[in-house]
């Protein structure tokens, strides 16, 4: 029944109207948002790319140093975890692990993964194990929060000694950024279009 | 409103595909594997559960330290709230707020957000079905902002080590703090939105 759109939450069965640019259909009960145009592969996976070189970025250079009396330390992602599990706080350690690393990099991976297949005109490997581990993935992905945090955390240096923010902390945002531009893509859109590529 | 419950219809919540099903039969989805059920008989119960667990880890969560600064002679210790006071006087006002917005209120409004929208689905509420369902979408949204505090400490412990001059190590209120927003982020995601409209058709 592929005519068919059930909101998801309020259980409202739709009957699928074929959209104009660029809108989103939304729940005729709940307003909720139902599915949107079918998205531009293309400039999907430009997106990709550019999220996992930030994420390589984000990943790899100091986010912020700190420079007091002639010492200089620098916070880096990996840092922060290291000192969590060091502090005795292993779950904490695992939190960040999961929510800062495994979620983005896995996120991103498996954007690429089924983006540049489709593009090409293929048939993505593995195609519905990826969408699920999308799926399940994407709540405890928190870039978004932790550039956030990193700004907090530079104010409360500020007042103890000269906080230089650095390139790991735009490689964050640029993430934050690319991610929060895919986030909007339709999942079932992407399956119709894969059923289109198997035919 | 025709509801899929009542046609007999289900929609995979992985892929969208839209399936017949009978009410309350497990199965999975033929094109993508999902779990599809047209309600979880014990989903509710879940989410109580962690929604009380959360409650819980909530009070020693702003009750206990969360962050230790030493910077020679001084040393202070700060729990959430006092360390919003602190960003208030000594960092910036919009910052503050932004921290209390996100440390206090939101998980505050999740835990009695989810509360209420848990008792009013249970007793199949006719009251303001759309709004319960907005309410629910917004849990959904800020759910992991919370998470901000806990980034905020482990980022400033692992930065200032400066030797005697300044340290900063995280206090016992961060492994419960943590505990509420997985646990609040897990019961939202348990709770089915769906049981809102139940009663109110």
């Amino acid at each position: 029944m592929p005519d068919l759109a059930i909101c998801s939450y309020c259980d409202t069965v739709h009957r699928r109207v074929e959209l104009t640019e660029r809108t989103t259909a939304r729940c005729v009960t709940c307003h909720a948002p139902l599915y949107r145009t079918h998205p531009d592969l293309g400039a999907m996976l430009a997106v990709a790319i550019t999220a996992a070189i930030a994420l390589v970025i984000a990943n790899t250079f100091p986010l912020v140093t700190l420079t007091s009396q002639g010492q200089q330390t620098q916070a880096t992602v990996w840092r922060a975890i290291a000192v969590s599990y060091d502090q005795n706080l292993p779950f904490v350690a695992l939190v960040l692990t999961i929510t800062l690393v495994v979620a983005p990099i896995l996120e991103i991976g498996s954007l690429l993964w089924i983006l540049v297949p489709l593009c090409a005109g293929a048939r993505p490997l593995g195609f519905a194990t990826v969408m699920r581990a999308l799926r399940a993935l994407r709540p405890w992905r928190m870039v978004e929060v932790f550039l956030l945090g990193v700004i907090v955390a530079v104010v409360k240096l500020s007042a103890l000694a000269t906080a230089t923010p650095r390139w790991g902390l735009y490689g964050v945002a640029a993430v934050t950024i690319a991610l929060a531009a895919l986030a909007s893509f339709d999942p079932g859109a992407l399956w119709r279009r894969a059923e289109q590529v198997a035919r | 409103m025709t509801r899929a419950v009542d046609l007999g219809v289900i929609a995979c919540e992985g892929c969208e595909l839209v399936m017949q099903a009978p009410r309350d039969v497990d199965g999975r989805c033929p094109r993508c594997g999902e779990t599809v059920r047209s309600r979880n008989p014990r989903g509710a119960s879940r989410t109580w559960a962690l929604l009380i667990a959360a409650a819980a880890l909530y009070v020693p969560a702003n009750m206990l330290t969360m962050m230790h600064t030493e910077q020679f002679p001084l040393r202070r210790s700060d729990t959430i709230l006092s360390g919003i006071e602190f960003l208030w006087s000594e960092g910036s006002w919009e910052l503050a707020m932004l921290v209390f917005v996100a440390s206090i209120c939101v998980p505050l409004v999740k835990l009695l957000a989810l509360g209420l929208l848990l008792v009013t689905s249970h007793r199949g509420s006719t009251w303001r079905p759309r709004a319960r369902t907005k309410l629910y979408r917004v849990l959904e949204v800020i759910g992991h902002w919370s998470m901000l505090d806990v980034f905020v400490v482990t980022l400033l412990t692992a930065v200032v080590q400066l030797g005697r001059f300044a340290s900063v190590e995280p206090g016992p209120a961060v492994l419960p703090f943590a505990g509420v927003v997985v646990l609040t982020m897990l019961a939202s995601a348990s709770f089915d939105p769906r049981t809102i409209w139940d009663g109110a058709a």
